[in-house]
């Protein structure tokens, strides 16, 4: 133990140090043989900036006031207790002595302080990382069961993991080839449409791209029979184009409401032909959500069947089961007033209209999805 | 399942009776000899199962168009007779939802669906006898 150059009395010195051991820190004091300060203030910025207050700290650090308030008060009286200043000179003296004695006790305190904060410190990094690790493994599991988020399987955009349902794989890969192939006939019809290109040759961009819509629906129908749910909630879509999704797809007469300002040069019989349509489609929209409500009702109805709270269900799920089943129905017929709103505005315009109007249609996805990427990168900043 | 005060399950009660919400004519359902008696007798008529979805969606776009269909909705039991017979009245196969129009086999959902979209589908009612102006 370091013998301090003040006259302390040994018992005082005694009690001092051992407040210091019954708090089983470490008992070293701060090595100063010198009269100069230890400086602990580098070391209350390193573990002062770089976490936030927790419960441990507090404890430390209301043990440490405790403390604080034990050793003031010691040094204090057995200041008062061994120095009875008789003259000028003794009073210059006690004065110096305190302080020095503060000091050193300040410092001590510090670096107490100091090793209590890293303590805590580590703690938390501690915990962080187990934390860490337990949500990795949540992941893992995640995967494996196949969730789904917001922008498709968790994982699926990361590049690892296969998803349970295959099938939805296939889908989204098959769909990312689509996507690519949609981009280069939006180009094509683009190009063709401001050159000089035969009614022939268009005609034949235009099939291309209605058999393009085709081929979307055939694997839509394909990934319904895999994963339904998936299908229905256009959850392979980007989240502005899944904004205006119905039933898994564009709703046929928003389309019509877009792209009927885009086709100029119709005729008085055209014009009145896609205002039918577009009723017709209303029409149509609305008896299949209708039927929509009814299969939530039954659905609803059948899962909550007999006493909710009972705790044992396994019945009214399985039921449940079957009813969700004809949703694949829902998928696929939507899919076919589309398809059909699609043929039928083919037969009503000319061949160059329809050009354009697919064209437009094209693009006006493509806006769509540049406004989610947009949204996304900006939704990533901080405010 | 639970019993309600009436000793059938709220869900039973759901799926059995109220199908139809009252809006269109339920018929008598699934006798032999009634099904070639209610494709005559209606202009237009919809045969389906019970509780089905794509029965009620057939339903209200007729309602829309402003059809009142018949409407028959077959029990599981006696779905098998009710097709058949069905299938003998129209010489050939015939599945559920099946539409009849003017006694005869319009078809299913689908050709409703496209017809009303390539604006087919009221003049054939029209001219049924199940649509007035």
């Amino acid at each position: 133990m370091e013998t301090l150059k003040t006259p302390f009395s040994s018992s005082t010195y005694a009690k001092a140090a051992s407040i210091f051991d019954s708090r089983s820190m470490e008992s070293q004091f701060v090595p100063s043989r010198r009269m100069d300060i230890y400086d602990p203030i580098q070391q209350i910025g390193m573990w002062g900036e770089s976490f936030n207050a927790n419960s441990n700290l507090h404890a430390s650090v209301s043990m440490i006031a405790e403390m604080d308030h034990k050793i003031s008060n010691e040094s204090e009286t057995a200041s008062h207790e061994m120095l009875a200043p008789s003259n000028k000179y003794d009073q210059e003296a006690t004065k110096r002595i305190d302080k020095i004695q503060r000091r050193l006790a300040q410092n001590r305190e510090a670096a107490r302080k100091s090793r209590l904060r890293k303590k805590a410190y580590v703690q938390q990094l501690e915990n962080s990382r187990l934390k860490l690790i337990q949500l990795e493994q949540e992941l893992v599991q995640m995967k494996q069961q196949g969730v789904y988020m917001g922008g498709g399987l968790v994982g699926g955009n990361l590049g690892f993991s296969a998803p349970v349902k295959s099938g939805i794989a296939a889908f989204e890969t098959e769909y990312a080839r689509w996507m690519d192939e949609q981009s280069k006939q939006i180009c094509g019809l683009r190009t063709a449409l401001n050159a000089e290109i035969s009614d022939t040759d268009l005609q034949m961009l235009v099939e291309t791209g209605m058999k393009h819509y085709s081929e979307l629906f055939r694997m839509k129908s394909t990934a319904a029979e895999s994963d339904v749910f998936y299908v229905m909630s256009g959850m392979w879509k980007t989240s502005a184009e899944q904004f205006f999704s119905w039933i898994g797809g564009f709703r046929p007469s928003e389309l019509l409401k877009v792209l009927l300002p885009q086709l100029d040069s119709l005729t008085e019989q055209q014009f009145f032909e896609v205002c039918n349509l577009k009723q017709s489609c209303q029409q149509a929209e609305d008896a299949l959500s209708q039927g929509m409500e009814k299969l939530r009702e039954i659905v609803s109805v059948t899962v909550a069947d007999g006493q909710l709270g009972e705790g044992s269900y396994s019945s009214q799920v399985t039921t449940a089961m079957e009813k969700v089943e004809g949703l694949v129905s829902f998928v696929n017929q939507a899919d076919h007033i589309r398809q059909e709103t699609l043929q039928q505005m083919s037969r009503i315009l000319t061949t160059r209209q329809t050009a354009r109007g697919l064209l437009a249609l094209g693009e006006y996805f493509e806006r769509l999805r540049a406004l989610s990427s947009l949204w996304a990168t900006c939704a990533r900043e901080p405010a | 399942m639970a019993a309600t005060a009436g000793g059938r399950s709220r869900l039973h009660n759901f799926l059995e009776g109220a199908g139809n919400g009252g809006e269109h004519r339920l018929v008598a359902n699934g006798c032999e000899s009634s099904v070639t008696k209610l494709v005559v007798e209606n202009a237009v008529i919809v045969f389906g199962r019970r509780g089905c979805c794509m029965c009620h969606v057939v339903n209200r776009l007729l309602l829309g168009l402003g059809v009142n269909p018949a409407v028959c909705e077959v029990d599981e039991a006696k779905e098998e007779a009710v097709l058949h017979e069905l299938s003998v009245i129209n010489g050939g196969g015939v599945q559920f939802p099946a539409v009849f129009v003017g006694g005869k086999l319009f078809g299913g959902l689908d050709r409703v669906m496209s017809t009303h979209i390539t604006g087919e589908l009221v003049p054939i009612l029209k001219e049924a006898g199940a649509l007035w102006l």
